[in-house]
């Protein structure tokens, strides 16, 4: 009698499940249908690009390349920095806040090479991973580090010195917060390149504070204690400027060749007008972009990345200046 | 062809039907998906071009339009430039403020020294390193478009520009030669914002194959992008295709700049044809599933009831007469099937009841013809032992003989019944054996081992008398020694047993399967046979007579019947014969009609 009944269960169990079946199907039909609406609304991933700075037109340039990313590969980017270069506890605290706020990946410039690094610790102990773009950090839980080989750019600005006609080379070092790793890279770079040569000596090494006003008054100090400086090498964009300013104020810019970092219409102006010899064009643009997109594949968990990714930098002198590609990468669309 | 019959007999028709619809189903859903994705594929292909196409003949207007509009404002430079001072002044000024698109209007002289600029609110640097809008001097006349470049003319500010130049007259009446510097982004401010699928876009190119405006220069600029410049500068104008990206290709009638729209097939073909795919597939899968389910289901319909059929066929094989036939439901053959069948049943069963009634009869007149038989020869004999015992004046024997001959033949007319006690028929046979003793002159000696108890039970009539006849005729009638016949009557469980054994001559195993084989029609020796059909036709087949014999030995004839009460025999006869007569009908349908006799 129960088998009986068993029996007649069976094709009732066979309709149920086929039922089921379809209704499953016809579910996964409407999320195949809706998939592509779905992932532009819901599905957005979000990455946190927090930078020491953000009023510079080099990191200006990080951003255009990490919203492009964002609107190329649709995800939502948060940009955020603090106002002051050397603030790394602000740094810390938006790193916090980014964590908390549900960024996926951090993408993360470091203000300090020390200070930062137990935060950046801390994050990955969350889950967040971080990929440093342009200035490093000291933590083993960076999952890719993206931007100019700062030793190679080093050795760049030496090239550009070591070329010039002068007959002795007394260089005087305008660098910046000596616990940001790139500005020290940058250096030892150029140092290494420029000590096996007779003419080339580097008559004094000062540290300023990433301003402007800092660099020119820094650079106005080190000219007035060392007269004989011809050559001024300087590694960021602001301290370009301030020792751009202080070879005008001094009405040196013949006498003096100046080597300087990063592109802005104002140091752009001084390497046509004569107040700079050479910049050391990066490419934030790729930086910021870069960035984003491999934070996408961290997402998205698509293989190992290479733990340096590194973008090109340009030597850019007045006589190259407005050749056709130079003029790319020294001049910004205001689009685009 | 033998195997394929083979194949078929194995399989079930729901499972036939299913099998076939599924495949038919299977085929056609495939082959539907296959000609609906190419078409959907073709489709979505020439969706893509189309919008390909579109987006790049919106751009080709805008900047044809653009261009036009440039020329338009450029006849109306031409004319100031030509003009006085003050009209020159307030044109210019009134130009810079109201059209933010024009970065700078610079007038050359023949030698190529710049006259005249007007830059609006912009400082004009007192010197400056490369004049970037500076036409060439060779440049011929008409109006003419430069690649996009850095104005290099400002203080601290660098926009992009695109030179337009032409040649005019000052107001000397000289020849000059402008130069319009138009800010870039305004006129591509438009290609930005065209969109071809969800990644596509335009760009400009000039014949030369050098970009002249891309959406995402800043990525070519930063070698983070590639562009196939060199191969798009080798086609023509129309739709390329290449490694899935659809090119489409069209240059501007005003300038020898060219729009060229990129849609990435995979992008807006592959991936709405994977998700087709992906819903064709669960589609069929749906389908495949509900075809299964509805075949199955119809098939169910179809073979079930047959089944059913089949098991009731089955029973009525099984058990002929007590099977019950209940009508099958389904579909109109299977229903009319079955009540062929319902009618064939009763039909059968009727045709059994008539041959059961017909062998009744049969067996009776048998009986009857072999007492007319036998008869007259016995009275014959009987009577003549008779006289001549009379005539010796053995009376006392005379009269006992004449009594056992009128029992004898009381017992043979008692006509109607053919079930008589025990006790009648042994008083029968004994009559006869004391009549035969006297004939064969106590040639042998004969006995009874009786089960008192098994005398009120019921058997059919005449049973023995033709056993020991034969025993006598044919095995005391040829021995030397005394004969001997016992006769035993004894109960086992349920059943009753008969025996008749003699000393006799005895039989090969072949003459006794012979006796109860023989052919009806043979008028001899059809006794012992007419009384085991009777006994099976009465009892059942698993009843009746076995025969065991051995040469100069003797020979033990059995029967075994059930215990038969008077009450059995009277009141529920009619029953108890039908179902005795069903197991007889039953062996004659079965074709196993004889098969247990020779046991």
């Amino acid at each position: 009698m129960s088998e009986n009944k068993r029996k007649k269960a069976v094709p009732f169990l066979l309709l149920a499940a086929i039922l089921l079946f379809c209704i499953g199907g016809f579910w996964q039909i409407r999320l195949l249908l809706g998939k592509e609406n779905e992932q532009s609304e819901n599905g957005k991933h979000q990455v946190a690009l927090i930078t020491k700075s953000t009023l510079s037109a080099f990191w200006q340039s990080v951003f255009a390349g990490a919203r492009a990313a964002g609107t190329e590969y649709n995800l939502t980017v948060k940009i955020e920095g603090p106002e002051n270069e050397e603030d790394y506890k602000t740094q810390n605290e938006m790193i916090k806040k980014a964590v908390e706020g549900g960024a996926e990946v951090l993408v993360f410039s470091a203000v300090d090479f020390q200070e930062n690094a137990e935060m950046i610790d801390w994050a990955s102990s969350k889950g967040v991973k971080t990929i440093v773009i342009d200035s490093d950090v000291n933590s083993d839980e960076v999952v890719c580090r993206i931007g100019t080989d700062n030793y190679a750019a080093g050795k760049m600005a030496a090239k550009a010195v070591l070329e010039s006609d002068l007959a002795e080379k007394k260089v005087g070092i305008v660098n910046y917060d000596k616990n940001s790793a790139n500005g020290q890279q940058r250096e030892a770079g150029f140092r290494e390149a420029v000590k096996d040569d007779a003419q080339t000596g580097i008559v004094d090494v000062i540290n300023v504070i990433s301003t402007t006003e800092d660099a020119k008054e820094g650079t106005k100090d080190m000219l007035a204690r060392h007269p004989d400086i011809n050559v001024i090498v300087t590694f960021n964009e602001w301290t370009s400027l301030g020792v751009g300013y202080a070879v005008q104020e001094e009405h040196l810019a013949d006498e003096t060749m100046v080597v300087a970092f990063d592109s802005n219409v104002v140091s752009v102006g001084m390497l046509e007008s004569g107040e700079v010899d050479a910049l050391i064009v990066q490419n934030p643009y790729a930086m910021g972009y870069l960035g984003v997109e491999k934070a996408l594949n961290v997402i998205q968990d698509r293989g190992t990345l290479p733990a340096q990714i590194d973008t090109e930098t340009t030597l850019i002198t007045r006589e190259n200046m407005f050749d056709p590609q130079c003029q790319r990468m020294l001049f910004a669309f205001e689009n685009g | 062809m033998r195997k394929i019959k083979e194949w078929l007999g194995h399989r079930t028709i729901a499972g036939l039907i299913t099998g076939a619809v599924l495949m038919l189903v299977m085929a056609v859903l495939l082959s539907a998906l296959l000609v609906f994705l190419s078409l959907y594929r073709n489709s979505m292909t020439e969706n893509a071009v189309t919008a390909g196409d579109q987006a790049v003949v919106q751009v080709v207007n805008t900047v044809t339009n653009y261009t036009e509009e440039i020329e338009e404002l450029m006849a109306c430079v031409r004319t100031y430039v030509a003009s006085d001072n003050r009209s020159q002044f307030a044109f210019f000024d009134n130009l810079m403020r109201t059209r933010t698109d024009v970065v700078a209007v610079i007038t050359y002289d023949k030698n190529g020294n710049m006259e005249k600029c007007w830059a609006g609110e912009e400082q004009v640097k007192s010197k400056w390193l490369k004049n970037l809008s500076r036409p060439e001097a060779d440049t011929g006349k008409g109006l003419r478009l430069s690649a996009p470049h850095v104005e290099s003319l400002f203080q601290n500010s660098y926009p992009w520009v695109v030179s337009i130049s032409d040649e005019g007259e000052d107001a000397q009446g000289n020849p000059v030669q402008i130069v319009m510097d138009i800010r870039f982004s305004s006129i591509m401010n438009y290609v930005d914002t065209v969109g071809i699928g969800q990644h596509g876009y335009c760009f400009l190119m000039n014949k030369e194959g050098t970009i002249i405006y891309h959406p995402q220069q800043r990525l070519i600029y930063s070698n983070l992008k590639e562009e196939q410049t060199d191969w798009l500068k080798e086609q023509a104008d129309g739709i390329t295709m290449d490694n899935g990206v659809i090119y489409t290709i069209q240059t501007l009638e005003t300038c020898n700049w060219r729009v060229i729209g990129v849609c990435y097939a995979d992008e807006m073909v592959g991936a709405k044809v994977e998700t087709m795919l992906k819903v064709s597939v669960i589609l069929m899968a749906m389908f495949f599933l509900v075809t299964f389910a509805v075949g199955w289901l119809i098939s169910r319909l179809i073979s079930r009831p047959s089944r059913e059929l089949a098991r009731a066929m089955g029973a009525f094989e099984e058990d002929a007469k007590a099977f019950r036939f209940v009508s099958v439901g389904g579909t109109a053959e299977i229903s009319r099937l079955s009540d062929s069948f319902g009618h064939m049943v009763v039909r059968i069963q009727q045709l059994m009841e008539q041959v059961r009634q017909e062998e009744i009869t049969l067996r009776k007149t048998e009986l009857n013809a072999l007492q007319t038989q036998i008869n007259p020869h016995f009275l014959y004999n009987t009577l003549s032992s008779i006289a001549w015992m009379c005539e010796e004046e053995r009376s006392a024997e005379a009269v006992e003989m004449v009594n056992a001959l009128g029992q004898l033949f009381r017992i043979s007319i008692s006509k109607g019944h053919e079930l008589i006690p025990i006790g009648q028929e042994l008083q029968h046979a004994k009559s006869y054996l004391q009549i035969q003793n006297f004939r064969y002159k106590n040639q042998f000696t004969y006995e009874f081992e009786v089960d008192e108890d098994c005398l009120g039970y019921y058997c059919n009539k005449i049973t023995l008398q033709p056993i020991i006849e034969n025993a006598i005729y044919h095995g005391l009638d040829r021995m030397v020694d005394e004969g001997r016949i016992v006769i035993r009557v004894y109960q086992k469980d349920n059943d009753i047993f008969m025996e008749v054994e003699d000393n006799g001559v005895g039989m090969t195993q072949e003459q006794c399967h012979e006796i109860l084989e023989r052919d009806p029609k043979r008028k001899t020796g059809i006794g012992i046979k007419n009384v085991n059909d009777r006994v099976r036709i009465y009892f059942g087949s698993e009843y009746g007579m076995t025969i065991t014999s051995e040469l100069d030995e003797g020979t033990c004839v059995k029967i075994r019947m059930p215990k038969v009460t008077q009450e059995q025999e009277f009141s529920s006869a009619d029953d108890y014969m039908r179902r005795q007569a069903d197991d007889y009908g039953k062996d004659l349908i079965g074709g196993k009609e004889r098969e247990n006799v020779g046991k």
